[in-house]
């Protein structure tokens, strides 16, 4: 077990290191930041200042190591636009993105996994293709067009909401709605095909067999089975607390992590840009490295066939 | 595909509800969708009304038909007076075409991979295993949208860029399918006639798993047009004066208390389009490979 | 003249894990450990042996598919290697293989007439109309008429798919067929078809077989020489007839005494004894020890060498059955 810990360990590691690498070379390779930032015609004195106090005439590679460096220290660098912390200006907008996706998540959550139960258990009813059809539509309609309908019905036509904006708890109502819909839809299918293909198993058909409520055989067996496979897709869900609101947050102008994303993106601002893909990657990595923990903890096999160095399947 | 039939263990039904279990209705009109779509996008030249970037300012923010519009502007038109017809035609062909352009790059991708891994072993599949975990942990969104706003933004790069989605799954399947191949005995005499491991692999193999990779394809198309009309929208997927489905949708929000038809048609487009090729998707998929979950 | 394949000293092992999962210690699997043989141009071995005896492996090594560990293979006077280089892809044209089953040794995307001329397309022999021509007058050969040409495999019987495979071993005019089990994935009422077919274009193209068989009635059918495999050596080599009639090592006696004959009813059948055979940790000495009835002290510590005897059989036996009765002293 502590073998199997170490090994997951590792390869998350490894996987931070190398977001880490492709994020700095990507955007080192893309253009001079100094006449980004500065534009092309500022004078010359100005753009050798910024490139001496950004260290930007060290080669690349020194560039590079410091950069992570400074990472093992904690310095995430300074925003390039305001001179700011970079780490500073992002965490500020981490309580504002969680104040939205915390909700939406515990409406997937509750409503996502209890809606694939109900569907599987009343399999092929007018219930079943109820559910079906709730989440078809989390597949197929983009969460801006859910968002843009949300705020056409509540907003614009009845008034009951604000559109836009983060002044009150009433403007979190529409992203947590459209957050929390779009996953739930998601999580009730693969919910369901978890429940119809454990429903499925011999060992249920034999509790069945042997006298046991059916109930008891739903609660005692079929649960606990079925949630395996559903962990996943909720720790997927966890861990994009943080990143999974980028298109929800601009559509409704909530001032979180997503939006100060496609701002710095759109300035260039390449502090800040590493900072939110670091704090991306750290979360996601980390969510699905529990979720392995977990997994090994419940199914002992997946251990040594998910782990071990002799990798095989399929 | 010829060996797509279903063995049929009912009693003999009416020929009518035979068709209709091997073609469930759901199924026919996804297929009369697409197919729609597909041939508006291959004449959009002719059908266009307008050019989809000629202004007309004497008819700004004009009512589509069925809000009380003229016939002018079918579909209404927007602030500066170009036909939302016309831009829906042209978006549709723009978002299609990046969508099966990058499901063919991430096929491409993920075939060679996935076959250097079954044959290789060793290193070579550890490192593309590797890969595939790191792509599959990571929220491509992100990693898109810090790409796109850094290298500017072409179409070219775009197409490249949403070529990188989805690769890893094809790869993943690519793999575990050849691994099963070359176990078995076609490859294997294939390749102990003296054939190239290109020959094995191309004339083979690759004819022998194609049903599956051409559904795990057709799945990939609906996930690519969210995430190219979700960067569109954004501002960072197609740039204007080109224009895409997200892009309409983008560009309508400013006007969705004034004037919401300009995001509505572009925005059901999406929505029947992902819906169709995920309904054909999963329809071709039970037929063709039910193991594919 | 001289043999125009000779093995010599044929070696496979596996470096396996043994139980107790990772942490279990690497145990070697000899799959094939030091065996020899020679055929003659325009005869037939049999190699006989139960599943898991080699057969396979030894197939694979003696046509450089498979890399040996050690040992030498001579083909035509040339040695065959496992890379594959320009004389490895040359010798391919000389030496093939017919398959167990031939339902997964044929590719079930491509048609009948497809198949058998790839071979001839990957070595690029003639135009695309001679490929044709020649697909077509080996499909004769093997008793294959030109309508199933353009069929797939799927749609033959199993006899006909096995034709297809011949055809497609011998588009190439090959000196040497290796043929593993070639009928025993066949229905018992064709395979009796199949066994003359085989004899009857061995004679039309003066081919030489190394026929595998686990069975060795067949094989008695087909072999001008025989050799038994047990664990991965040759336990007993020499005429079919005499092997049949007075198996000198006790492990062919065993083999016999398991064929159903009238002849052997009579008889005490000496049966076999003991945990069926495994690769893995073969036993010191003789490995056929733990099975044997006639096994004493010197079996169990000192390896038997394949040894003439007197009939010019070969055995690796301390103590073989002479074609009399009478039995070595211990």
């Amino acid at each position: 077990m502590l073998g199997y810990i170490a090994s997951r360990a590792f390869r998350a590691l490894v996987t931070i290191l190398l977001v880490l690498t492709f994020a700095f070379f990507i955007l080192n390779a893309t253009g001079d930041p100094a006449i980004l930032i500065l534009s092309a015609d500022a004078p010359p004195e100005a753009i050798e200042a910024f490139r001496e106090e950004w260290g930007l005439n060290a080669p690349l590679w020194k560039q590079y190591l410091g950069y992570l460096w400074n990472l093992a220290h904690g310095e995430l660098g300074r925003s390039m636009r305001d001179g700011r912390d970079a780490w500073a200006v992002v965490s500020e907008r981490i309580p504002v993105t969680l104040a939205i996706t915390i909700p939406a998540l515990i409406i997937k959550l509750v409503i996502g996994i209890s809606a694939g139960i109900v569907a599987a258990l009343w399999r092929d009813t007018w219930v079943d293709r109820l559910v079906m059809a709730f989440s078809v539509t989390g597949y197929t309609v983009p969460s801006f067009v859910l968002g843009l309908a949300l705020m056409l019905v509540f907003a614009v036509q009845l008034g009951w909401l604000p559109a836009a904006g983060a002044d009150s708890w009433r403007h979190a109502i529409l992203p947590i709605i459209t957050l929390g819909v779009a996953g739930a839809a998601v999580l009730a299918r693969f919910t369901r095909s978890a429940m119809l293909e454990v429903l499925g198993q011999p060992f249920i058909r034999t509790g069945l067999a042997k006298g046991l409520v059916w109930r008891a055989v739903v609660i005692g067996h079929a649960f606990p089975n079925a949630a395996i496979p559903t962990l996943t897709i909720a720790g997927f869900m966890i861990g994009s607390l943080v990143a999974g609101a980028v298109v929800v947050e601009s559509v409704f102008a909530w001032p979180g992590v997503g939006r100060l994303l496609v701002s710095a993106v759109g300035n260039r601002d390449l502090m800040v840009v590493q900072a939110i893909l670091l704090l991306v990657t750290v979360t996601m990595v980390s969510a699905n490295l529990i979720v392995d923990i977990v997994y090994g903890f419940v199914d002992p096999r997946l251990r040594t066939a998910r782990g071990g160095p002799a990798r095989g399947g399929t | 595909m010829s060996d797509a039939s279903l063995p049929s263990t009912e009693v003999e039904t009416s020929g009518r509800r035979r068709f209709f279990r091997a073609w469930p209705p759901a199924v026919l009109l996804a297929l009369a969708w697409i197919a729609f779509i597909a041939l508006v996008s291959i004449f959009a030249d002719w059908l266009k009304p307008y050019d989809f970037m000629a202004l007309d300012l004497r008819d700004r923010l004009a009512e589509p038909v069925f809000m009380d519009g003229t016939f002018r502007h079918l579909l209404g038109s927007d602030e500066l007076g170009r036909d939302v017809l016309s831009r829906l035609i042209e978006s549709v062909r723009m978002s299609l075409v990046i969508a099966f352009l990058s499901t063919l790059i991430a096929a491409g991708i993920g075939v060679s991979l996935g076959f250097l891994a079954a044959h290789f072993r060793g290193w070579v599949e550890q490192i593309i295993l590797g890969a595939i975990d790191f792509m599959a942990a990571i929220p491509f969104l992100i990693i898109a949208l810090a790409v796109l706003a850094f290298f500017g933004n072409t179409l070219t790069l775009f197409i490249l860029l949403m070529g990188m989605h989805g690769w890893e799954r094809i790869a993943r399947i690519t793999r575990g399918l050849a691994i099963a191949a070359k176990e078995q005995g076609y490859a294997a005499a294939a390749s102990e006639i003296g054939a190239s491991p290109f020959r094995v692999y191309g004339a083979h193999i690759l004819p022998n798993i194609a049903s599956t990779l051409i559904v795990a394809m057709t799945l990939n198309i609906p996930e690519v047009i969210l995430l190219e009309s979700g960067l569109s929208f954004l501002g960072l997927g197609v740039q204007p004066p080109l224009t895409s489905l997200g892009n309409m949708v983008g560009y309508g929000r400013e006007y969705i208390q004034t004037a919401p038809w300009i995001l509505l048609s572009p925005a059901v487009v999406i929505i029947l389009t992902t819906l169709a090729v995920s309904v054909v998707g999963d329809w071709l998929r039970d037929r063709l490979d039910p193991t594919l979950r | 003249m001289s043999a125009l394949l000779e093995v010599e000293g044929l070696v496979k092992h596996y470096h396996v894990r043994g139980g107790g999962g990772l942490f279990g210690a690497p145990v070697v699997l000899k799959a094939v450990d030091g065996v020899s043989f020679a055929i003659p141009a325009g005869r037939t071995l049999g190699l006989v042996g139960e599943s898991g005896c080699g057969k396979s492996t030894t197939a694979r090594l003696v046509l450089g598919t498979l890399a040996r560990d050690d040992g030498q293979v001579m083909f035509d006077g040339e040695p065959v290697g496992s890379v594959r280089d320009a004389r490895w892809r040359s010798q391919r044209r000389a030496m093939q293989m017919v398959y167990q089953d031939p339902l997964s040794a044929l590719d079930r995307r491509l048609t009948v007439g497809k198949q058998v001329m790839e071979p001839a397309l990957v070595h690029g022999l003639g135009a695309a109309a001679e490929r044709h021509e020649k697909a077509l007058s080996i499909m004769d050969a093997v008793g294959l008429s030109s309508r199933f040409f353009d069929r797939y495999p799927h749609e033959l019987s199993g006899g006909q798919r096995q034709r297809v495979v011949l055809a497609r071993a011998l588009i190439l005019s090959p000196k040497l067929l290796v043929c593993d089990e070639p009928i025993s994935a066949l229905d018992v009422s064709i395979q009796a078809q199949v066994i003359n077919l085989l004899v009857d274009l061995q004679e039309k193209f003066s081919l030489t077989y190394l026929f595998i068989s686990h069975d060795l009635k067949v094989v008695r059918q087909v072999a001008h020489e025989v050799a038994v495999m047990y664990l991965g050596r040759v336990v007993e080599r020499g005429d079919p007839e005499a092997l049949f009639h007075a198996p000198a090592h006790p492990y062919t006696q065993a083999l016999v005494g398991a064929i159903p004959t009238p002849r052997t009813r009579g008889r005490a059948r000496a049966a076999l004894q003991g945990d069926p055979p495994s690769p893995i940790n073969t036993p010191p000495g003789c490995s056929f020890h733990p099975r044997c009835p006639r096994a004493e002290a010197r079996c169990r510590s000192e390896a038997p060498l394949l040894r003439p005897l007197d009939d010019g059989r070969f055995a690796a036996c301390h103590f073989p059955v002479l074609s009399t009765p009478a039995r070595e002293a211990a």
